[in-house]
C-alpha cells in the first residue's frame, strides 16, 4: 500500500510549518516508530515519527521548505517497488506519532 | 532550466524576523545590548531572541530578574550613557511597571537636559489577547502615545516587524515596539536586503473607494479580512497599517479619507482616550464632513476564557456592522 | 591668606560655596521654589572629594550641593536655577534637573528613588564599554522605600557593577520623619541581604564621609562590585522654600549647632575664615548679577529637544 506522510494538524496556532531535517533518503526502510522528519512552527520542533513499518519513496517538500498542515511532505509504501501515483492527493495518510519539543 | 526570476525575498516565521533584525544590528552597532526575561539560552518567550547569546555572549544578552523597573531603568540609564539598550517587557502589561523610567526619564531627558542627554533605548513588548486573561492582554499603546518625546511602533507582518525593528535600533528613541502576541504563529516573505522601515509611514495595505480602514498590529489582519468579505457586496475598502502610533502617518489616513469619504478605525484597545479617537480627532480638523466610526475591545477586562475574551475584542463581523451602519445611514 | 593645600581647605571652601549660594539663592523668590542642602554639603562635598574625572554623580532634586561640589559653576547652576538660556540644561531643566555629564555630574532626577535604576545603566553601559568610572547615586531617605532601591541593589549584586550607592539620611522626608516610615534599623543595612558592603557614617563630618566614600568608590573601580553607604546629616531648612518646617524652634537650634561648616572650621583664625567668607560670597553675587543678565530660553526651546 501506498501512503502519504502529511503535516499533522494538531498543533496549536500552526497553519503551515518548515521542513528542517529528512532523516532518510528515498529507499530507506523505516521502521515503526523511527524517526522520519523533523518539523519547524513558530515555537517547537516537531518530531514526526512513522506509525509502522515503510519505505521512503518520494520527498515532496525538501528541507527549508514550507508546508501547510493537511499537506503532504513525502509518499511512503509498504513495498520498495509499488508503482507510485501521479500526485499524493488521493492517498491514504499514513498514521504517525509525532512528538512537540 | 527554470527561467523563474531569482528570489528578492524569504518566508520567515515571524519571530525570524525580528531574530534577523536583531542579529545584523548587534553586529553592525557594538553598543547595542539586550536586556529581558529569558532572553539567554530560553531565547526568549516567543523563540525572538534564539541563538543571540550564543553569537553576542552574556556581556551584550542579558538575561535579568523579574524586574520590569529596574530592567527599563537599567536600559534607559544605559542608552543615555552611550548604549543602544533594547529592553524586552515580556507583556506589555508589565510594562505598567517601568513606565517611571520611561516617561519620566527616557521620554523627557533630552528636553530637559537641553540636549545633553539622549536615550536612545527601544522597549519591546507584547499586547492582544490570546488566552492568557486579564493581565496579560492589554493593549496601551494609546497610553503612550500621550507621551511627548516617546514613539511608537507596531507591526502587522514579519517584513515590518524586521523593518520597524532595525529602524528602532537606529533611532535616537526612546521607541516602544510593540507585537501582538497571535502575529508570532504567522509567517510572511521578508527582503533578503537589508531594508529599514522609517518610522513614521503607515503603508497601504488595500484599496478602495468606499471607506477607509485604520488599524494596528493584528486588527490590520481583522480589516483585511472584512474589507475582503466585503468586496462580494461591492464596499471597497482602503486598508491602512499605522505601523507607527507615535509618530502618526495623518498625510496617508487624510489622503486616503478625502478619496473614501468615510473612515472606520480598528484597535484591540481601549476606544476611550484611544487611537482611533485621536485619529478621528485629528482628521476632523482636516476633513470636517468625513463620516467616522471607531471599533474597539468592549470596556472591560479581557478575560481568558476564549467565549468572553472573543466577545471583548474586535472580529471582521464587528468591523463590518460598524462599516455597513456607517455608510448605511448616509446613504439612506 | 590661607594655603591653599591645606587639608581642610578645599573642602571648607566648598561647603562655604554651597551655603553662600543657597542664602543668595533664598534671597529671590521670582523664580519659584527651591529645595536647599544646606547642613548637607558635608555629604555632597566629602562623596565628590572621592570621585575620580572619570566617574559620574547622579542625585535626587536636592542638587544645588552635589552640583556645585562636583564641580558645575557657580554662575551656571546660578543660570540654570533662574531659568536662564546659559544654564547647562539652557534653563530647561531648573530645579531638581540639573545635569552635566561632560563634567562627571550626569544630573538631578526629582522622582524619589527615580534616579537609582537611571544610575545602575549609567554602571552597565560602562561595564559593558570596560570605561574606566564608577557611578555614585545620591539619594535622601526618602527613597529608601521604594521598590527601586531594592530591585537595583539586586541587580547591582548579581551583576558587580561599578556602583556606590549613597544615601543621605536628613532624617526627613518632606514632614515624614525617618524612624516612622523605614524599618530597618540602620538604612545601610539594606545592602546585608544582597551580600553587599555598607556603612553609615556622621554626614555633618565631611573627612568622615570622604574616607568612607573612597574606599567603597576605589573598590568598585578595581572591580569589586557595588556598596552602600549612609550618612546621617541634617537638613536645616523645611524641604523646600514653599514648604513649611514642622520642626520647633529648640530642634532647629539644636540642628545648626551641628553645622558641618563650623565643625571643619574649628581652630581655623577669624582672618583666614573671613577672607575665605568674602571669597565665596563674592564669587556667588557674581554669579547672580550673571545669571540677571543672562538671556532667558527663546520660546522656542518650549518644543525643542522632544523628539
Amino acid at each position: 500500500m501506498i501512503y502519504a506522510l502529511t503535516v499533522p494538524g494538531a498543533i496549536e496556532d500552526v497553519n503551515e510549518v518548515r521542513v528542517l531535517e529528512w532523516h532518510g533518503q528515498p529507499g530507506h526502510l523505516f521502521a515503526a516508530g523511527e524517526l522520519v522528519v523533523e518539523l519547524e512552527t513558530h515555537k517547537a520542533l516537531v518530531e514526526v515519527r512513522a506509525g509502522h513499518a515503510g519505505v521512503l519513496r518520494q520527498i515532496l517538500t525538501p528541507e527549508g521548505d514550507w508546508q501547510a498542515v493537511g499537506s503532504a511532505l513525502a509518499i511512503l509504501s509498504d513495498e520498495p517497488s509499488e508503482p507510485l501515483p501521479e500526485s499524493a492527493g488521493d492517498l491514504a495518510a499514513m498514521a504517525v506519532e509525532f512528538e512537540i519539543n | 532550466m527554470s527561467s523563474e526570476p531569482p528570489k528578492t525575498s524569504r518566508k520567515l516565521f515571524f519571530r525570524e524576523a525580528i531574530t534577523r533584525a536583531l542579529t545584523e544590528e548587534m553586529a553592525n552597532n557594538p553598543k547595542v545590548i539586550l536586556l529581558g526575561q529569558d532572553i539567554g539560552k530560553f531565547g526568549g518567550s516567543y523563540k525572538e531572541f534564539v541563538g543571540l547569546i550564543d553569537r553576542f555572549g552574556s556581556t551584550r544578552v542579558l538575561d535579568t530578574p523579574v524586574a520590569e523597573a529596574a530592567m527599563v531603568g537599567l536600559g534607559v540609564g544605559a542608552a543615555a550613557a552611550g548604549l543602544h539598550p533594547l529592553v524586552s517587557i515580556t507583556y506589555m502589561d508589565f510594562l505598567m511597571l517601568g513606565l517611571d523610567p520611561l516617561v519620566n526619564y527616557a521620554a523627557k531627558a533630552r528636553f530637559k537636559t537641553g540636549g545633553q542627554i539622549t536615550v536612545p533605548l527601544v522597549v519591546k513588548t507584547t499586547a492582544g489577547a490570546k488566552g492568557q486573561g486579564v493581565v496579560h492582554s492589554q493593549c496601551i499603546e494609546a497610553w503612550l502615545m500621550a507621551v511627548p518625546g516617546l514613539k511608537v511602533v507596531a507591526p502587522s507582518t514579519a517584513a515590518d516587524a524586521y523593518g520597524l525593528m532595525k529602524a528602532a535600533l537606529r533611532d535616537p528613541g526612546p521607541v516602544v515596539y510593540v507585537d501582538h502576541k497571535r502575529l508570532f504563529a504567522t509567517t510572511g516573505e521578508v527582503p533578503l536586503a537589508e531594508t529599514i522601515i522609517p518610522i513614521g509611514q503607515a503603508a497601504i495595505r488595500r484599496t478602495g473607494d468606499d471607506v477607509t480602514i485604520v488599524a494596528h498590529s493584528w486588527m490590520v489582519r481583522i480589516a483585511l479580512e472584512a474589507a475582503e468579505r466585503l468586496q462580494t457586496e461591492g464596499i471597497g475598502c482602503d486598508v491602512i497599517d499605522l505601523r507607527s502610533l507615535a509618530p502618526l502617518d495623518m498625510a496617508t489616513i487624510t489622503q486616503s479619507v478625502a478619496r473614501t469619504g468615510a473612515m472606520v478605525t480598528v484597535e484591540e484597545g481601549q476606544l476611550t482616550c484611544g487611537v482611533g479617537t485621536e485619529i478621528a480627532f485629528q482628521l476632523r480638523e482636516h476633513l470636517e464632513n468625513a463620516r467616522i466610526a471607531r471599533v474597539g475591545a468592549l470596556p472591560a477586562p479581557v478575560s481568558s476564557n476564549p467565549l468572553l475574551e472573543a466577545a471583548c475584542i474586535p472580529d471582521a463581523d464587528r468591523v463590518i456592522g460598524a462599516i455597513r451602519k456607517l455608510l448605511g445611514s448616509n446613504s439612506a | 591668606m590661607p594655603n591653599p593645600d591645606s587639608d581642610i581647605f578645599r573642602p571648607l571652601r566648598a561647603m562655604m560655596l554651597i551655603r553662600a549660594f543657597e542664602k543668595a539663592l533664598v534671597s529671590r523668590a521670582d523664580h519659584g521654589f527651591q529645595l536647599l542642602s544646606s547642613g548637607e554639603e558635608a555629604v555632597a562635598v566629602g562623596l565628590c572629594d572621592a570621585m575620580g574625572p572619570d566617574d559620574q554623580l547622579l542625585s535626587s532634586g536636592r542638587s544645588i550641593g552635589p552640583a556645585l561640589a562636583r564641580g558645575i559653576t557657580a554662575d551656571q547652576v546660578m543660570a540654570e536655577l533662574l531659568g536662564k538660556a546659559t544654564g547647562p540644561n539652557r534653563g530647561k531643566g531648573g530645579r531638581g534637573h540639573i545635569a552635566q555629564p561632560d563634567i562627571g555630574f550626569f544630573g538631578a532626577h526629582a522622582v524619589v528613588g527615580g534616579n537609582l535604576t537611571i544610575a545602575a545603566g549609567v554602571a552597565l553601559a560602562m561595564k559593558v564599554e570596560q570605561r574606566p568610572g564608577v557611578v555614585v547615586c545620591l539619594f535622601g531617605d526618602g527613597a529608601c522605600g521604594s521598590g527601586a532601591l531594592h530591585e537595583t541593589l539586586n541587580i547591582a549584586a548579581i551583576w558587580q557593577l561599578p556602583l556606590v550607592l549613597v544615601c543621605n539620611n536628613n532624617q526627613l522626608s518632606v514632614s515624614t520623619a525617618r524612624g516612622t516610615a523605614l524599618a530597618p534599623a540602620r538604612l545601610s543595612d539594606l545592602a546585608i541581604p544582597f551580600g553587599l558592603p555598607g556603612a553609615t557614617v556622621d554626614g555633618m563630618d565631611v573627612v568622615a564621609v570622604r574616607d568612607a566614600a573612597r574606599e567603597f568608590i576605589e573598590a568598585a573601580r578595581r572591580g569589586k562590585g557595588p556598596a552602600m553607604l549612609e550618612c546621617l546629616s541634617e537638613r536645616f531648612f523645611s524641604h523646600s522654600t514653599a514648604t513649611r518646617d514642622t520642626r520647633s524652634a529648640a530642634e532647629l537650634s539644636e540642628i545648626h549647632a551641628r553645622c558641618p561648616i563650623e565643625r571643619l572650621a574649628h581652630g581655623l583664625s577669624p582672618a583666614i575664615r573671613a577672607a575665605l567668607q568674602a571669597e565665596v560670597d563674592a564669587e556667588v553675587a557674581a554669579a547672580l548679577t550673571k545669571a540677571d543678565n543672562a538671556p532667558w530660553p527663546d520660546l522656542a526651546e518650549a518644543l525643542s529637544d522632544v523628539l
